[in-house]
């Protein structure tokens, strides 16, 4: 024993009693182990062990992990294409009022701004504009009368055709 | 000690013969018989089944009384044999090979504990005896029933200071007074100086003390 030397305190009643322990604590040691070492071991025939089921584990996991991935990836770009859309239409709308309110804005400020010498071409095509303008109403405005006018009951078409002859005669 | 000696010397040449194995070596124009790879081999492989079958049992009582798990100090026991095979041609027989031995039990240990500390959500299952089974293991002297169970008791008080010492704490004091080796072997078993294996022999022993006069 090696290791007496390490007890050297001071009340030698108890060192006594600390060495006593110490050697039953060993020589309980060797007896377990010695037991536990040459104890009689059986050796369980390996159980077939069902090699498909953690495969199809495996494999329900790996689809419902590529389920999920591709759901995400599907609601990512939907979200995408969605915004992408909205500010195409947004843009569009933007465009739209702007060409809108840029015509009369144009006209106006020509015309609102007597000092300004606006080219001649600008003012001869303004006006020029202005006039296929009305006579493209005054056009539309004649067709629909006419159509108005042939609209009239079944039983009343002789006569209108008599009225237009007369009013063609 | 002596044999131990011996048989790290013996190592030594072991493993240099088997580096030179297919060199002829002349010394003092003799010329020695050279020695094929494969001899070399099959005397090492000899030596570490002899080695195994001599520290085999001191490997396994340091694990079971660290572990108090018999199924769990075994395959540790195992696979510290398993390493040191694997590694044997790096042993250069500074250390004892029960040194080396001891000190991949100890890391064996240390990666054990560590990995249930990490894994302390799995529902591990732990064949551990509690410490009364523990103590119930006595050799059978000639000592009557009162010193049996005197005995007992006190063995039964030292796993209780064994228990609540730290893991480093424990290693050492069971180094040194279960497996009854040298302050210098523990110290290079756990990779300490001989005055931190000296501290934690003291800290221990302070606390088997305590149990010893708790019980007076």
């Amino acid at each position: 024993m090696n290791w007496r030397q390490d007890l050297a305190g001071e009340n030698p009643e108890l060192e006594l009693e600390v060495e006593q322990a110490l050697k039953h604590f060993k020589a309980s040691m060797d007896a377990w182990s010695d037991v536990a070492l040459s104890r009689p071991r059986t050796l369980a025939k390996a159980s077939v062990r069902h090699s498909w089921r953690p495969a199809a584990s495996w494999a329900l996991g790996c689809l419902l992990a590529a389920g999920t991935l591709a759901g995400a990836v599907h609601h990512w770009q939907e979200t995408k294409l969605a915004a992408q859309k909205a500010a195409q239409n947004a843009a569009e709308e933007r465009a739209a009022a702007a060409r809108a309110t840029a015509q009369p804005i144009t006209a106006q400020s020509i015309g609102a701004q007597p000092d300004n010498k606006a080219p001649a071409a600008t003012t001869r095509e303004l006006s020029a504009a202005q006039h296929s303008a009305s006579g493209q109403d005054e056009a539309l405005l004649a067709s629909v009368d006419k159509d108005v006018s042939r609209e009239v009951p079944a039983a009343m078409e002789p006569l209108a055709q008599l009225m237009d002859d007369g009013g063609t005669q | 000690m002596a044999a131990e000696r011996r048989e790290n010397e013996w190592w030594r040449t072991v493993n240099l013969r088997s580096k030179e194995a297919s060199t002829k070596v002349m010394a003092a124009g003799t010329a020695l018989k050279p020695m094929t790879v494969e001899a070399a081999e099959e005397i090492a492989a000899q030596e570490f089944a002899r080695i195994v079958e001599s520290h085999r049992p001191q490997i396994f009582r340091f694990l079971l009384s660290s572990l108090r798990d018999i199924d769990l100090a075994e395959t540790l026991t195992q696979e510290c044999f398993l390493k040191a095979h694997r590694n044997w041609s790096h042993f250069r027989g500074e250390s004892s090979a029960m040194t080396w031995l001891m000190r991949i039990a100890i890391n064996l240990q240390k990666d054990y504990w560590r990995n249930r500390r990490l894994q302390f959500w799995r529902q591990t299952r732990t064949n551990a005896v509690d410490l009364d089974e523990a103590s119930e293991w006595l050799p059978n002297g000639e000592r009557n029933a009162e010193q049996q169970i005197l005995a007992r008791e006190q063995v039964a008080q030292v796993w209780q200071a064994v228990k609540g010492l730290s893991e480093r704490q424990r290693t050492v004091f069971l180094l040194r007074y279960v497996e009854e080796r040298e302050l210098s072997e523990i110290a290079e078993a756990t990779g300490l100086s001989e005055g931190t294996v000296k501290a934690h022999l003291s800290r221990a022993l302070g606390r088997v003390r305590t149990e010893l006069r708790g019980t007076r």
